[in-house]
């Protein structure tokens, strides 16, 4: 059980996914009973790594080595098979199932012959001796539906140690979690390294990474830019690597406090369990940022202002109109947007144009009589929004899937924004683009802003936060746990509103 | 012309199997070329199944489907002959009694599924037995016939001895249907709908709305060819309308809309229409029982979704195909090891 795995090393990884290059030429070694940390921004290939490495997906070129013998890793049981397990970004529990047979699926240990019996008290009794070693207290009986997203990253940890897998990778598994289970991971963590385990982990939180890692390794584009050594540790040398560049996160205008009559009004909004009691208003010109993190409810929260989701109570006032009751399409109309986090889920129709998507938000505006679409209207429109946002493209009849994440992102942008709304809400405006976009859409967010319009940041990253918002309000448990203005807007007061440390 | 049928590689596929098919018949089966006009005639017997096609496209293209189309026509025409021979109705407006009938019915079928939120393929599976149910109910054991001259027309008649005037409301609906989906507001929802139904959602469009006057459309046509049914059989029987759902679902798949939703246009459903029609005709004429024609629609039903799953990413790329398509190759290999 305790033999230490050889040296897991993948060299000249090519992986490309129809047009998009993901993997260039990418080499990675993971040394025996070491931590080993991919960093890298959104959309590096940090991901699509490990995935490769786990059998999930086959890369188009290069070769995986354990110990010197090439590996032929067609599937994941092929993985498990040499040792290797990922435990993915969002864990993949059968909800319906107790924890014990998901523990055991696929490899339910039977008694007797034909036709066998499953050996329920193995199984509980394995199950429950794996999650006790790694200090996990529930009831292997229990539905995997109870376990919080943290219990459920542990026991994919036991899954992973009952297969004898003894290479185990973490995909961003603290991104969901609170400081203190973060903590209780990396305890779990720093345990299996003792035992002679190979970990590799993804982050890109600075403080996790010069606290775990015996190694870490930057991806850029797709492409290992660094890899240093534990004494090594640069934090500007790893954010250099990084982005590619010097990056320092800077005001670029004067935090102010908004005047004048609030645009959006919201009062008392719930919906219980997952929101309540939630009260905020919204000036023109005001940049207002919604911190929390992912599961708080700041997503449903939004929603819920913008007709997208049920609210139980509460009543949202748009430029002293009650639009509390208002469908989706009335509250467009009215002014007031919200630019949702999945692009390609709920921002645009991929297969459609960059013409139909960025008129999407505005059909009822562009029909003449009988109902025919004013065609020189749709046109304007989207040749002004490709301009306005600079989207690199063929034309407007390009369809919107062949453009690069950023550019998907402006059409986003100008479908939202080509409605002229009084207030937008705009949910993590950057995720997923490149530094140079990130930095256009916070100009255009900063310019938007300037001209009047009101505008809501909903965003985990506390830079985003920091460098735009004039008042920052912390959403904690479907609740509003502080607000922030002027001087307070600080890395660590916002950072520990967020996490739920800091009260009123 | 273009921006209303746009053109694609699929559309063009058909037109040469459009006229490969013509010609293969005119060459191959004595009495099917009956000169110009008689070619023209042959359109009365299948367009019933055009004018449905045309409905259930709308219901496609949301991703939906409509299995009650066959029901709907025959409890329409039952409708319309009760209201002419029992109650003496004008026929006009009995016809139009009848379409609206219909209309309702396809209302019905989607509120059940938009409110009711059952599968589309259950709900309209459900009202159709429910619906034929009634026809046969209503219809009795002797069921109505003779309408008249002038309703006949509808079915049979030509105008100027030589134009149907089926072809003739059919082109005009064709041409009408391309303008909804293409040219309207409406039919930009339909899509976005049909590919993308979240991001439909959020960007305001209100899609259970737009899903009801989808099955409604779907009703009004299907109850449309009924009439015209009964107009070309100047009588009307329940079970008239059974024939139409499988042909009429396979026009408009492969017509090249996508049975997921989204994608596809009406010029393509229109010239697989005509396919389908000569094939139908052609076969019938050629001495093949309906049978042997029913189990070739099903065929092609089966293998143009197939082959649209093939061409999975949205467009053509050979590649893949013949990637996929790998089983088919001899195992070559392990004789050259052997």
């Amino acid at each position: 059980m305790s033999r230490t795995p050889g040296l897991l090393a993948a060299t000249g990884i090519d992986k490309r996914f129809g047009a998009n290059s993901v993997l260039r030429n990418v080499s990675l070694a993971l040394a025996p009973g070491e931590v080993h940390t991919l960093m890298g921004e959104n959309g590096a290939g940090k991901s699509t790594l490990f995935r490769i490495l786990a059998g999930i997906h086959q890369p188009d070129a290069g070769q995986i080595n354990l110990d010197g013998a090439t590996l032929d890793l067609r599937n994941p049981s092929a993985a498990y098979g040499h040792g290797i397990y990922l435990v993915p970004q969002e864990p993949a529990l059968l909800k319906e199932l107790s924890v014990a047979e998901n523990m055991f699926l696929g490899m339910l240990p039977t008694r007797g012959r034909f036709p066998s019996r499953i050996d329920w008290k193995t199984i509980r009794g394995q199950a429950q001796d794996s999650l006790s070693a790694l200090g996990l207290d529930v009831d292997v009986r229990d539905d995997a539906k109870h376990l919080s997203i943290a219990q459920q990253q542990l026991v994919e940890c036991a899954k992973a140690l009952l297969r004898g897998c003894r290479i185990i990778l973490f995909d961003e598994p603290t991104s969901p979690l609170t400081g203190r289970e973060v903590g209780i991971l990396f305890s779990i963590m720093r345990r299996l390294r003792g035992q002679g385990c190979t970990l590799g982990f993804i982050s890109h939180r600075m403080d996790e990474v010069s606290e775990i890692s015996d190694r870490v390794s930057v991806l850029r584009d797709g492409a290992v830019t660094d890899e240093v050594g534990r004494d090594g540790f640069d934090r500007a040398r790893l954010v250099r690597a990084m982005v590619g560049r010097e990056v320092i996160f800077d005001r670029r205008r004067v935090r102010r406090e908004a005047e004048g009559e609030p645009v959006l009004s919201v009062r008392g909004l719930a919906h219980a369990p997952v929101f309540s009691g939630v009260d905020f208003d919204v000036r023109p010109g005001e940049i207002l940022g919604f911190s929390g993190l992912i599961g708080s409810g700041r997503t449903e929260i939004a929603e819920a202002v913008c007709g997208l989701r049920a609210k139980s109570a509460g009543s949202v006032t748009l430029a002293g109109q009650d639009i509390s009751a208002s469908s989706i399409g009335d509250i467009i109309e009215a002014g007031l947007v919200y630019v949702p986090e999945d692009r390609a889920r709920h921002g645009v129709i991929l297969p459609m144009s960059i013409r139909d998507n960025a008129t999407a938000g505005q059909i009822g505006r562009l029909q003449r009589k009988g109902g025919i679409l004013n065609r020189g209207r749709e046109v304007a429109i989207a040749t002004d929004t490709m301009r306005r946002y600079q989207v690199r493209a063929r034309g407007i009849d390009q369809p919107v899937g062949q453009l690069s994440g950023g550019n998907q992102q402006k059409v986003v942008f100008g479908k939202w924004m080509s409605t002229n709304p009084k207030v937008a809400i705009l949910d993590e405006p950057t995720r997923g683009v490149d530094v140079g976009a990130k930095d256009e859409i916070y100009r255009l967010i900063e310019e938007l802003s300037a001209q009047g319009m009101a505008i809501v940041v909903i965003s985990s990253e506390l830079e985003e936060l920091i460098v735009l918002c004039d008042r920052v309000i912390a959403i904690y448990g479907g609740k509003i746990a502080a607000e922030l203005k002027g001087a307070d807007v600080t890395a660590a007061r916002v950072g520990a509103a967020f996490l739920g440390v800091e009260a009123h | 012309m273009r921006y209303l049928f746009p053109s694609q590689p699929w559309d063009r596929a058909l037109v040469a199997i459009l006229v490969a098919l013509f010609s293969g018949f005119c060459i191959l089966t004595p009495g099917f070329y009956n000169g110009f006009h008689g070619t023209l005639a042959i359109t009365e017997e299948f367009l019933p199944f055009g004018f449905v096609a045309l409905g259930l496209s709308v219901v496609i293209l949301t991703g939906g489907i409509d299995l009650s189309v066959g029901s709907i026509s025959g409890l329409a025409a039952v409708i319309m002959a009760i209201l002419i021979k029992s109650y003496g109705l004008n026929t006009w407006l009995a016809v139009l009694v009848a379409v609206g009938a219909g209309g309702g019915l396809g209302w019905l079928n989607g509120q059940i599924i938009t409110r009711l939120r059952v599968e589309p393929l259950i709900a309209t599976l459900s009202t159709n037995f429910i619906y034929s149910s009634i026809a046969i109910a209503l219809a009795g054991a002797s069921p109505p016939y003779g309408f008249g001259h002038a309703f006949g027309e509808l079915g049979t008649g030509a105008i100027a001895g030589w134009v149907p005037v089926q072809l003739v409301i059919f082109i005009v609906l064709a041409i009408g249907f391309s303008v909804l989906i293409t040219r309207t507001g409406y039919g930009r929802r339909l899509v976005m709908i049909g590919y993308n139904r979240d991001a439909a959602h959020y960007a305001g469009v209100s899609v259970a709305s737009v899903e009801r006057r989808a099955y409604c459309i779907s009703g009004v046509m299907a109850a449309f060819a009924g009439i015209v049914l009964a107009s070309y059989y100047d009588a009307v029987r329940a079970d008239m309308g059974d024939i139409l759902l499988l042909t009429s679902i396979t026009m408009v798949v492969l017509g090249g809309i996508s049975i997921f939703g989204g994608e596809g246009g009406i010029l393509g459903v229109t010239l697989a229409v005509m396919i389908l029609g000569v094939l139908r005709q052609g076969m019938l004429i050629a001495g093949f029982s309906d049978m042997v024609t029913t189990m070739l629609i099903g065929a092609i039903l089966l293998s143009s979704i197939a082959i649209k799953n093939l061409f999975s990413s949205r467009g053509f790329d050979f590649g893949s195909i013949i990637r996929r398509l790998s089983f088919l190759r001899p195992p070559e290999r392990m004789t050259s090891r052997s």
